[in-house]
């Protein structure tokens, strides 16, 4: 009973906040007041480091902009804590007002950034230029008219003689201050482990691993990125503020360059997707920097870029990752298990009774004089066509046809130049491709697009969990993954899947999406004659409950699928008809052949 | 009249320096797609090589802002070969956290052999007089430099070989090498050109700055910024984005302080990002 909760306790991240607590509680009788002041310094910078972790290391979001957010809360408590403090008697509420002020900036920043869609590493660029830019502003703060209330800003020199923390009208002491902060810490990691284990946790992973995939799945990613941007900055406002509550002072170099490396670098050393990594990370650089002072002095830069080099061109995983898998190696029990005795995928693929208990509502889908042009280059050409009517549509067409981009057109990751798109009879032209996906259009990619860093379980669950509009019944885990036969490889990480596997995967997404219209874009590629032939089978399955779209060049495919066909050929509808009409067709003939079209 | 004309002149001469800093990043960034971090050191590396040379009487200013881009891209070659190679194929933040690295060491050492300040050199003698107003021709001859710069570049990248070797590697770098394009050393020139022009924007700035260590920190927080609203088109992009993010902070700052200057910058760039992700050039069909 005791090792059960202990167990639970441990998978949800709780275990060591806990231990840290009762250290923090006994541990300042023992330690000098020199060292619980150097300690609770390495906690407000592990307080730090650990929203990195969370945003970066979990997330998959590199951000400069950390020591940013850093700083924004040392000043907010500054000015916080100088104008109520005298009133007050307590510094806990401009704690808080320290959280809200990194939040609030961070989420005018990410709003920016995210809406505005920019990439990975003009986002690490757009972060630091925000630190650098608030140094020199804050800099330039020295003249008397920079003040809020009675707090001075300062300029260069900054701000000094800030109250500490305070409650009842007096200020802890060094070592109350030291057990104060050990406490939040763990709450905080505690916050944090809670977030990254359970579903929450299997969402963000989903966003580092394959946002595209996401956003098809139905997930706002703009909307997750912008809240873990800010739920992340908060945290690095608390660590800003206790850290100017241990200095009782505060200056513009919280937003130097050195400091924005130095949270990179606790990070990487400590190992990007370990919590505990971030806390050791900055115990262990500090430390470094410590020694190394001691041996030449005042040349900590030097020192910190030469850590980071070797990190990065040496152990690029960091200490913790490292750690864990000597460990792995020594006890290889602890590595990820596989279902024993389970039969190898290609056996057999059984088939559920059902995939889902209740039938969704099959979709219909129109396009009407649609188009798209690339700079001068017609790709579509006021095409319509509608779908819903046969359970099974198939598109066919050479290549350059537009048959992919007439996908994305309708998926929403293209926008169109011209005309409509209906689904289910409300027009979706202008939503964003997660609302298409909510909505119940759902799309196997033609490269697989799955989360390859995760299982097959926890890929599939992903997709369960995404948000709908219609609150149709779900699939379990074990049906989906059962009708695409992957159940025996449920704990297996994606990227070790075979191609085919990994097409089957993106299906298994499809399913547990559940969407009444799903699109495959070239569904058997890649796949042996007898993975062809279930798909074919699958396929038929699944058009039982949904309309199904596929673009497919494999004739054999196309035939055993049984369907109406349109050819496309040079961004519009050359063809209309069953695959026996088609084939028969001199003309279609002709341009699959590559010859010249009789005139 | 006299005040227009100085305003629009001072606003030349910040646009022409956002530009000369901006380019070795933008150059860089474009065609390898490497956050250069130490980039700023490097403006700091060619400042004070240039004023080492013109106190020690070596040479005069001109040989000596020559001689200091030739000091960077001798440095550059160092780096490429020792840094930036070995990570080929690894993620982008892995080069942008190295150069990191890179920038700090470089930063100390500067601190050790220089102090953290220094006697600076004067700007070439001479002033145009507009009524009540002076304005060194120094400062008149940067845009103009800026603009032949860029001109140089957009030449170099048109009509050599290098230049059509280095657009094809950046488009598609496992095509270009399968067709027998040799990236590495592609990437090696494109690089060192990057270094050598960051010498060279911060060997023009030596005169009209003071000269520190952490001189080129407080310009790459521009230069970055420039180079992500500038967008694809690395050269014509990076002008533009020099001329509006230049001229919008230099403007403001005439009128209040050097700080609502630079949170103007911010703030317009910030619009730009969300009005324009891909940049100002990213709906133009030009590559440069």
């Amino acid at each position: 009973m005791a090792t059960d909760i202990v167990r639970a306790m441990a998978q949800r991240g709780l275990l060591w906040p806990v231990l840290l607590v009762g250290l923090a509680l006994v541990l300042p009788s023992w330690i000098s007041n020199a060292g619980a002041l150097k300690w609770t310094l390495w906690l407000c910078y592990g307080i730090l480091a650990l929203s990195l972790t969370l945003v970066w290391g979990v997330a998959g979001i590199f951000s400069f902009g950390q020591n940013a957010f850093f700083g924004i809360g040392a000043y907010a408590y500054a000015v916080a804590a100088l104008n109520f403090y005298p009133s007050t008697g307590e510094t806990l509420s401009a704690l808080l007002i320290a959280a809200c002020a990194a939040a609030l900036f961070a989420a005018a920043l990410g709003y920016v950034m995210f809406y505005g869609r920019v990439g990975d590493v003009y986002l690490a660029i757009v972060t630091l230029s925000f630190t650098l830019i608030l140094y020199t502003v804050m800099s330039s703060t020295a003249g008397p008219e920079f003040r809020i209330g009675v707090a001075q800003l300062g300029g260069f020199n900054g701000m000094p003689s800030l109250p500490g923390i305070a409650m009842g009208g007096t200020e802890l002491n060094i070592k109350a201050l030291f057990a104060f902060v050990a406490c939040a810490g763990a709450a905080l990691y505690a916050l944090v482990g809670f977030l990254v284990s359970g579903k929450y946790g299997e969402v963000l992973a989903g966003l580092r691993e394959n946002e595209t995939r996401m956003e098809l799945l139905g997930y706002d990613v703009r909307l997750l990125k912008l809240l873990i941007f800010t739920l992340s900055a908060a945290l690095a406002g608390v660590g800003g503020a206790l850290f100017a509550a241990w200095g009782t002072f505060v200056n513009p170099a919280v937003f130097s360059l050195p400091q924005a490396a130095l949270v990179a670098i606790w990070v990487m050393v400590g190992g990007r997707g370990s919590l505990a990594g971030a806390f050791v990370g900055v115990g262990t650089v500090q430390w470094v920097c410590d020694k190394a002072d001691a041996i030449i002095a005042q040349q900590t830069p030097l020192v910190l870029g030469v850590i980071l080099l070797i990190v990065v061109m040496v152990f690029p995983g960091g200490i913790v990752p490292t750690l864990r898998r000597l460990f792995q190696r020594i006890s290889p029990k602890l590595m990820s298990r596989t279902v024993a005795g389970a039969a190898s995928a290609n056996d057999h693929l059984t088939m559920p009774a059902a995939l889902v208990s209740t039938p969704s509502v099959r979709g219909t889908l129109a396009a009407r004089d649609v188009g798209k042009r690339f700079g001068g280059v017609t790709v579509l050409d006021a095409l319509s066509i509608e779908w819903g009517s046969e359970p099974i549509h198939i598109i066919v067409g050479p290549n350059g046809a537009g048959k992919s981009t007439l996908f994305k057109l309708l998926t929403g990751q293209l926008a169109a130049t011209r005309g409509s798109i209906e689904f289910n009879n409300t027009a979706i032209t202008h939503l964003p491709s997660f609302e298409r996906a909510r909505r119940g259009l759902g799309i196997k990619l033609q490269v697989p697009s799955v989360f390859l860093g995760l299982t097959v379980e926890q890929n599939v669950r992903i997709a369960r969990m995404a948000p709908r509009h219609n609150r149709s019944a779900k699939a379990s885990v074990e049906t989906v993954l059962a009708a695409v036969a992957l159940l025996p490889q449920r704990q297996t990480i994606a990227a070790n899947l075979s191609h085919g596997e990994q097409q089957w995967l993106e299906i298994a997404l499809l399913i547990a999406q559940n969407p009444s219209m799903m699109l495959f874009d070239e569904p058997a590629a890649g796949m042996t004659q007898e993975e062809r032939r279930k798909t074919v089978e699958l396929l038929r399955r699944l058009s039982e409950q949904h309309t199904i779209v596929v673009v497919e060049h494999d004739m054999a495919f196309v035939r055993a699928l049984a369907a109406p066909i349109v050819m496309l050929y040079q961004g519009g509808i050359f063809k209309r008809g069953s695959f026996d009409e088609l084939s028969a067709d001199a003309d279609v003939r002709a341009i699959y052949l590559g010859r010249k079209r009789a005139a | 009249m006299d005040t227009a004309v100085v305003v629009i002149l001072s606003a030349l001469t910040s646009i022409a320096i956002l530009l000369l800093t901006s380019l070795g990043l933008a150059v860089v960034f474009g065609l390898m797609r490497i956050v250069n971090m130490a980039h700023g050191e490097f403006l700091m590396i060619g400042a004070f090589a240039t004023t080492t040379l013109v106190r020690s009487g070596a040479m005069p200013l001109w040989m000596a802002v020559l001689s200091a881009a030739a000091f960077c891209a001798l440095i550059g070659v160092v780096v490429e070969v020792a840094f930036i190679r070995p990570l080929h194929g690894r993620r982008l933040i892995d080069t942008l956290l190295a150069t990191f690295g890179l920038s700090l060491v470089m930063y100390q050492i500067a601190v050790d052999i220089f102090g953290t300040a220094s006697p600076g050199i004067d700007a070439p003698p001479g002033w145009l007089q507009l009524g009540r107003y002076s304005v060194s021709y120094y400062s008149l001859a940067l845009p103009f430099i800026a603009v032949v710069v860029t001109l140089l570049l957009y030449l170099l990248f048109k009509s050599t070989r290098y230049g059509l070797l280095a657009r094809a590697a950046a488009q598609d770098a496992e095509m270009a090498s399968a067709l027998g394009v040799e990236v590495r050393r592609v990437n090696l020139y494109t690089f060192v050109l990057g270094c050598a022009l960051a010498g060279l924007g911060g060997a023009l700035l030596s005169p009209v700055v003071a000269v520190s260590p952490g001189v080129g920190q407080s310009y790459i927080g521009q230069a970055f910024m420039t180079v992500v609203t500038g967008g694809p088109a690395f050269l014509l992009g990076t002008l533009s984005a020099s001329a509006l993010l230049g001229g919008v902070a230099n403007v403001i700052s005439q009128f209040s302080t050097n700080m609502w200057g630079l949170t103007g910058l911010l703030l317009v760039a910030a619009v730009l990002v969300r009005v324009l992700p891909r940049g100002l050039s990213g709906n133009w069909s030009r590559q440069l």
